[in-house]
């Protein structure tokens, strides 16, 4: 419910009206940016970190054969 | 087409970055290796129509965005979370200590608009310009600015209601933030 609300609220907005300056946006404090900021890549470079699941080198490697196979 | 040894590199270097995209993107892993995987493909199909010398990972980004969106519009119930599905499909297995640590962002970051959830990740998370967000959202540069923004000011306060004394030692602030929301 919270997630609709939101979006409405976000639509009242017309989008023309959204410059650069952000005039009608709420602003967080430096403090809390950086702290979300913060959270939010640590969340995230976990992820980028996990290792790559196979299924990827291998759909790579066989397109690549199955190419090599009917080229030459 | 063939991926060349050092475009099918590039291809493979970006993997880790689309996965975690489409991981915090869709909630589940499982999807989200499909959705890589579907990008790839379509990537690989459509490599003429790449600007060699341009941003690959940018160009990865909007097709696996596209991708996303599409296959969403098609089982539109999931696209907001208004039960906390998405929060509740959000295990993604690192260790138990650190994923602790994250359980109370993540759940925030699911309750947020799916617009605004994509906008910070680009953003915040993968590294992208406001210009270079704009381009794979295929929106103005000022609705990146103004997602991001409601995205982390509504992640604040969402992290602010579960745990007070988290936000931050400036009690100002918190009553700032409470009062204007």
């Amino acid at each position: 419910m919270m997630g609709d609300n939101g979006n409405k609220l976000a639509r009242l907005i017309p989008e023309a009206s959204l410059g650069d300056q952000l005039a009608s946006d709420p602003k967080l404090d430096t403090t809390s940016q950086k702290r979300i900021g913060d959270q939010l890549r640590a969340m995230y470079d976990e992820l980028v970190q996990q290792p790559v699941p196979d299924r990827f080198k291998n759909l790579l490697e066989q397109l690549e054969k199955k190419d090599r196979e009917t080229s030459t | 087409m063939t991926p060349e040894p050092d475009l099918r590199d590039a291809l493979l270097a970006a993997v880790p970055s689309l996965r975690a995209f489409a991981i915090s993107l869709s909630g589940q892993v499982d999807r989200a290796d499909d959705l890589v995987q579907d990008t790839l493909l379509r990537a690989l199909s459509n490599l003429h129509r790449f600007e060699r010398g341009t941003n690959l990972n940018a160009w990865l980004f909007t097709i696996l965005r596209n991708l996303f969106h599409s296959e969403y519009r098609k089982r539109r119930r999931e696209v907001e979370d208004p039960d906390g599905s998405y929060a509740s499909r959000l295990k993604v297995q690192p260790e138990q200590g650190s994923r602790l640590d994250f359980e109370d962002f993540r759940s925030a970051l699911a309750k947020l608009p799916s617009d605004q959830r994509e906008a910070l990740l680009l953003v915040g998370a993968s590294g992208f310009s406001y210009e270079e967000a704009a381009n794979i959202c295929g929106c103005a540069v000022g609705t990146i600015k103004s997602r991001v923004n409601r995205a982390r000011f509504r992640l604040a306060s969402l992290l602010n209601v579960d745990d007070v004394d988290d936000l931050g030692p400036d009690s100002m602030t918190r009553a700032a933030l409470q009062s204007s929301i």
